[in-house]
């Protein structure tokens, strides 16, 4: 009985690899040109980021408005470079997690200034609650790129004129940041939907729709996770993370450890 | 003993490296392939958690059918040519917690990865797989060899998958 079963099992993988290997085949053109362009626009465009605030009109200059408009083109530019470079990273699989002491606060607080255009164009309000009074350790990189993303998401299908709440806060040693925005459920079938890269948006196409799938995929490689949850007027995303212990240094955390026992007595293969 | 440094991946990450370093990580239902070039004595791994991407979310080698074809290629851009690679895998393990037990996802991960090794025409020439224990592994690429340690439940919980 157990080796039917266990054929069977291989029967179906078999055919489940033939049939992905197709799926596979299909999206290689996207992989390798996400690749490709990721680190060729990522380095002018830190350079324009860097010098577009010195050129800020003074008060009363009629071109203030043009700046702004630049300015907010630039920053939304960035957030979707960065996101080619993680998304490649990730597909890569050359991501490596630097742990440092960070504090999600100040995290949170440059991700709304990334966004300030549109969060003053669309008049939302952003509160913060932060009942975590301790800085916690992270990559903050990956966690600003995570917060990035869902704040993003929610300035981008948040009702105008409505709030914007972000709730961080400790949960059975986890650490827990929530984002609520007024509005609609996405409208798809499945969850893991909205996960997916190049998927389009409910309502016509959002940028690339990499910014959620690089979220939950940050978040797995940092041993978190993110869902999100939705009631009648309002969508919630829950990232996870597990609070490490204050160890800011990479290798010495998790995993590490018990690696450096010495490999006396293996079994050599 | 190794003489060079070793570099520990997680799910979902690919090193390739040469003498005298090594590579090392821990498994419990997640497999590592390690691929050796005889010739040019430089080898690779991966460390994968589930054995099918299906096309949601990225193309991540936390995937079989995406981590063994990418760890092949970085293998050729370092200048290996397949006839000289060798493939020793490691994991898939049936931890019994539960879900993952019920799924027989060790058991697909080791399938997927002998599948895919031999499209490839690459020859496996050693394999510790499946059974009830996670594992440690570290791969010296000095001399082509991989230690294996078969981990404690204490360990499992902090470090592999």
């Amino acid at each position: 009985m157990e080796k039917i079963k266990n054929d069977e099992i291989a029967f179906l993988s078999r055919k489940i690899l033939e049939l992905n290997k197709q799926l596979i085949e299909s999206e290689k053109a996207k992989s390798r040109f996400l690749s490709l362009i990721a680190s060729e626009l990522n380095n002018p465009m830190t350079a324009i980021l860097g010098m577009i605030p010195h050129l800020a009109p003074m008060g009363g200059d009629l071109r203030k408005e043009i700046f702004a408009l630049v300015h907010e083109e630039a920053l939304l530019l960035d957030s979707r470079i960065q996101n080619l470079v993680a998304a490649s990273e990730i597909e890569s699989g050359k991501i490596d997690i630097t742990y440092a002491l960070v504090d999600p606060k100040v995290l949170v607080k440059e991700a709304i200034e990334a966004f300030k255009y549109r969060i003053n164009e669309k008049n939302i309000t952003i509160t913060v609650t932060n009942k975590l009074d301790k800085k916690i350790v992270s990559d903050p990189k990956k966690l600003y790129l995570i917060i990035k993303n869902v704040l993003g998401n929610a300035c981008d299908y948040g009702l105008v004129d409505e709030v914007v709440h972000v709730d961080i806060f400790e949960n059975k040693s986890e650490m827990i940041i929530a984002i609520k925005n007024q509005g609609k459920a996405p409208q798809v079938e499945y969850k893991p939907q909205i996960f997916t890269r190049f998927a389009e948006g409910p309502e016509g196409n959002h940028g690339l729709g990499l910014g959620l799938s690089v979220a939950r995929e940050l978040c797995e490689r940092m041993d978190g996770g993110i869902d999100y949850t939705t009631d009648e007027t309002s969508v919630t995303f829950i990232i996870t993370l597990p609070l490490q212990s204050a160890c800011a240094d990479s290798d010495a955390c998790g995993s590490n450890e018990f690696l450096f026992e010495s490999f006396d007595d293996a079994i050599e293969l | 003993m190794i003489q060079g440094s070793s570099t520990f991946i997680h799910v979902g990450q690919i090193h390739v490296d040469s003498a005298p370093h090594a590579i090392s990580t821990v498994l419990g239902s997640c497999v590592a392939v390690c691929l050796y070039d005889t010739a040019l004595g430089i080898g690779g791994m991966n460390h994968y958690l589930l054995p099918f991407w299906n096309g949601n979310g990225l193309q991540s080698p936390k995937f079989g059918n995406i981590a063994i074809p990418k760890l092949i290629e970085s293998m050729i851009m370092k200048g290996s040519n397949p006839k000289n690679l060798q493939a020793k895998i490691f994991g898939g393990a049936s931890l019994n917690m539960g879900i993952s037990d019920a799924m027989m996802i060790g058991q697909k991960n080791i399938l997927v990865a002998k599948e895919i090794l031999r499209e490839y025409n690459i020859v496996l020439v050693a394999e510790d797989v499946g059974g009830q224990n996670g594992r440690k592994i570290q791969f010296d690429l000095e001399r082509g060899k991989v230690l294996l340690k078969y981990a404690q439940r204490s360990d499992m919980v902090k470090g592999g998958v």
